[in-house]
C-alpha cells in the first residue's frame, strides 16, 4: 500500500471515529460485553486449574521401612529415592518423630497412646511426585519400584483419589477447550452482527468508495483498523468490569469455596491471560468486520433494483 | 475508450424489462447523447457502463474486454479510467466539498496535497471557489452537480459516463458545464451523456442515441437534423 493510501486510510477512520462515535461505541460495549463472558470463563477455568494444582500438592506416596536403619543406609535409600526421574521431593519421618506427630494429632486424646512402646510406629519416607505426573500409571510404576527396595515394607497412596483427580483435570482440559471454543464461536457471531449492523448504516460510503476506483484494500482497511480498536477497547472495558467484579466479590466466592474446598485465594487472570483477552478482541474485531464486510458488499451487488 | 454493447438486455426482478437487444457502438473520443423519456432505460444503460449492474444477457466491450466478465479487481481498474457523474451526486456527507473531489484522485494514488491542488482548480473553474469548505448537503442542487463534475474530471477520465449533468443547472452554466465536456473529448476522451436538455443537445455537434421503453429507436441521428422528439 503507498504512503498516500495510509494517510488516506488514517484519515477516514479519524473522521468515521469522530462521526460515527456513538456507533463505534455500541459495537465496542457489545464486544466488552462478549469479551466479558469469555474472560469470566478463562478466570474460572484458571482457578479450577489452581484448585487441581493445589490438591494435586497434596498427593503423595508413602513408603514405610521395614527396619530402623543405619544413617549411611539410610542416606543411600534417600538419594536412590530422590534420583527417580518422577520425584519432586522426598521427606523421611524418623520413628520418634512419627510418634510425636501422632500425638500430636490425637490432641487431648494422647492418653491413648500411654503404655505403648514410643517405636511401634514405622519410620517412612513421603514421597512427592512432580507436577504433571501425578496420574496413577506413574504413581503406580514409582511405588512398584520402590517395593523392589529391600528396606521398604510397604508402600501406599491414595489411588482411586488419584484415579478421579486425574479424570477431573482431564474433563477441565477437555472443557476448557470446548467451552471456550464455543465462547469463541459465539463471541466471534455477535461481534459480526454488530459490525454488520454498524457496516450498513455506512452502505453509501463503500458504495462511493467503489464507484470512484478505490481498491478493495483502500474500502477494506479503514474498517478493518475499526474493527481492531473496537475489538481493543471492547477487550479493555472487558478487563476492568472482570477486575471490578473480582474485587468486590474476591471476599464471598473465598469465604464459600475455601468452606467447600479449602481453596486459598481466588485469582485474577494473569498477564498472559489480559494479554490474550485483548488480543482476541483485537482479532475478533479485525476478522468480525473483514468477513462481515465481503458478506455484505456480497449482498449489496446481488440485490439490483431498477433504475 | 470505444464501447460495443451487443445484444444486451436488462430485467430486473421479477420481470421488469429495462432494456432489449441493445446493439451500440461508440467510437474512442465521440461524444454522444443518450436520450429518452423517464423509465427509457437512460440510467440502466449508463449503469451497465460502469459496472454497477450487470445485463441479464448480451456483451459490453470496453476497449474490446468483456466488461461483464471482471472480477472485482478488473472492475476497480476499469473505474478508474472513468469519470462519473450520478444522477443522485453520490458524496460522502462527511467530507466537505473540496475533500469530496480529492478523494476521488486519493484512491488512485495522488497525494492529499497535489489533489487537493487539482480539486480547488477545478471546483474555481465550475464557479465553486467560495464553497470549498461546505459539506455537500450545504449546497443547492446546481452546486452539487457541478461538485459531482469536478469529482468526475479530476482524474482526467478517458471515459466520461454523465448522468442528467446539467438537470439542476442554469442555460448559462450548462453551456460552461458542456465546453468542459467538450474539452475533454477533444483531449481523446470518450463522452456518453444521458439527458434531457433538448436544448442542449441541439446546440452540440454530437451523436443522438434515442432510447424508448429500454429499445434504441434511432442511434444514429445527428443533432444537426435532429427530430423532434416527444420526450
Amino acid at each position: 500500500m503507498k504512503l498516500s493510501f495510509i494517510g488516506l486510510v488514517f484519515r477516514q477512520v479519524r473522521s468515521s471515529l469522530r462521526h460515527l462515535c456513538w456507533s463505534h461505541m455500541l459495537t465496542s460495549l457489545t464486544m466488552a460485553l462478549t469479551l466479558f463472558v469469555f474472560g469470566a470463563f478463562m478466570m474460572l477455568q484458571a482457578n479450577l486449574e489452581q484448585l487441581l494444582m493445589a490438591w494435586g500438592d497434596q498427593i503423595h506416596l508413602t513408603a514405610y521401612l521395614a527396619r530402623a536403619l543405619e544413617a549411611t543406609e539410610l542416606e543411600g535409600l534417600l538419594k536412590r529415592v530422590e534420583t527417580l526421574p518422577e520425584v519432586e521431593r522426598v521427606r523421611y519421618t524418623s520413628q520418634v518423630q512419627a510418634w510425636n506427630d501422632f500425638q500430636s494429632a490425637l490432641g487431648a486424646q494422647s492418653g491413648l497412646l500411654e503404655g505403648l512402646p514410643h517405636d511401634v510406629l514405622p519410620a517412612s519416607i513421603e514421597i512427592t511426585i512432580k507436577r504433571g505426573q501425578r496420574d496413577s500409571s506413574t504413581l503406580e510404576q514409582v511405588a512398584q519400584r520402590l517395593r523392589g527396595e529391600k528396606a521398604i515394607a510397604s508402600v501406599e497412596y491414595p489411588q482411586q483419589w488419584v484415579e478421579r483427580l486425574g479424570l477431573t483435570v482431564l474433563a477441565i482440559a477437555w472443557g476448557k477447550w470446548i467451552v471456550g471454543g464455543v465462547f469463541f464461536l459465539a463471541t466471534f457471531f455477535i461481534v459480526g452482527s454488530t459490525v454488520k449492523l454498524a457496516l450498513y448504516a455506512r452502505r453509501r460510503e463503500v458504495e462511493i468508495m467503489q464507484l470512484v476506483g478505490a481498491s478493495e484494500t483502500l474500502i477494506q482497511a479503514p474498517f478493518v483498523i475499526e474493527g481492531m480498536l473496537q475489538g481493543m477497547v471492547g477487550a479493555a472495558l472487558a478487563l476492568a468490569a472482570l477486575w471490578g467484579g473480582y474485587a468486590l466479590l474476591r471476599e464471598q466466592i473465598e469465604g464459600f469455596a475455601g468452606a467447600l474446598w479449602s481453596v486459598g485465594h481466588v485469582r485474577f487472570l494473569d498477564l498472559e491471560g489480559a494479554v490474550f483477552l485483548v488480543a482476541t478482541g483485537w482479532i475478533l474485531g479485525a476478522i468480525g468486520s473483514l468477513v462481515s464486510l465481503r458478506r455484505i458488499v456480497k449482498t449489496w451487488r446481488s440485490s439490483e433494483v431498477a433504475v | 475508450m470505444r464501447i460495443q454493447l451487443r445484444h444486451v438486455s436488462k430485467t430486473f426482478p421479477p420481470r421488469q424489462r429495462a432494456l432489449a437487444d441493445i446493439n451500440l457502438e461508440i467510437s474512442k473520443g465521440e461524444l454522444v447523447f443518450i436520450c429518452g423519456a423517464s423509465g427509457a432505460g437512460k440510467s440502466t444503460l449508463l449503469k451497465l457502463l460502469f459496472r454497477e449492474i450487470d445485463p441479464s444477457e448480451g456483451e459490453i466491450l470496453i476497449d474490446g474486454h468483456d466488461v461483464t466478465r471482471l472480477r472485482s479487481r478488473g472492475v476497480t481498474r476499469l473505474r478508474r479510467k472513468m469519470g462519473l457523474v450520478f444522477q443522485e451526486f453520490r458524496f460522502l456527507p462527511a467530507l466537505n466539498v473540496l475533500d469530496n473531489v480529492a478523494l476521488a484522485a486519493q484512491v488512485l494514488g495522488a497525494s492529499k496535497k497535489q489533489s487537493r491542488v487539482k480539486a480547488h482548480q477545478l471546483l474555481r473553474e465550475l464557479g465553486l471557489k467560495d464553497r470549498y469548505d461546505a459539506k455537500p448537503f450545504m449546497l443547492s442542487g446546481g452546486e452539487q452537480q457541478r461538485v459531482a463534475i469536478a469529482r468526475a474530471l479530476i482524474n482526467e477520465p478517458a471515459l466520461l459516463i454523465a448522468d442528467e449533468p446539467t438537470g439542476n443547472i442554469d442555460d448559462d452554466l450548462a453551456d460552461d458545464i458542456m465546453q468542459l465536456f467538450v474539452k475533454i473529448r477533444d483531449r481523446g476522451a470518450t463522452v456518453v451523456i444521458a439527458t434531457h436538455h433538448r436544448a442542449l443537445i441541439q446546440r452540440y455537434g454530437a451523436r443522438v442515441i434515442k432510447l424508448e421503453r429500454g429499445f434504441i429507436t434511432d442511434a444514429s441521428s445527428d443533432n444537426v437534423s435532429m427530430p423532434e422528439y416527444t420526450w
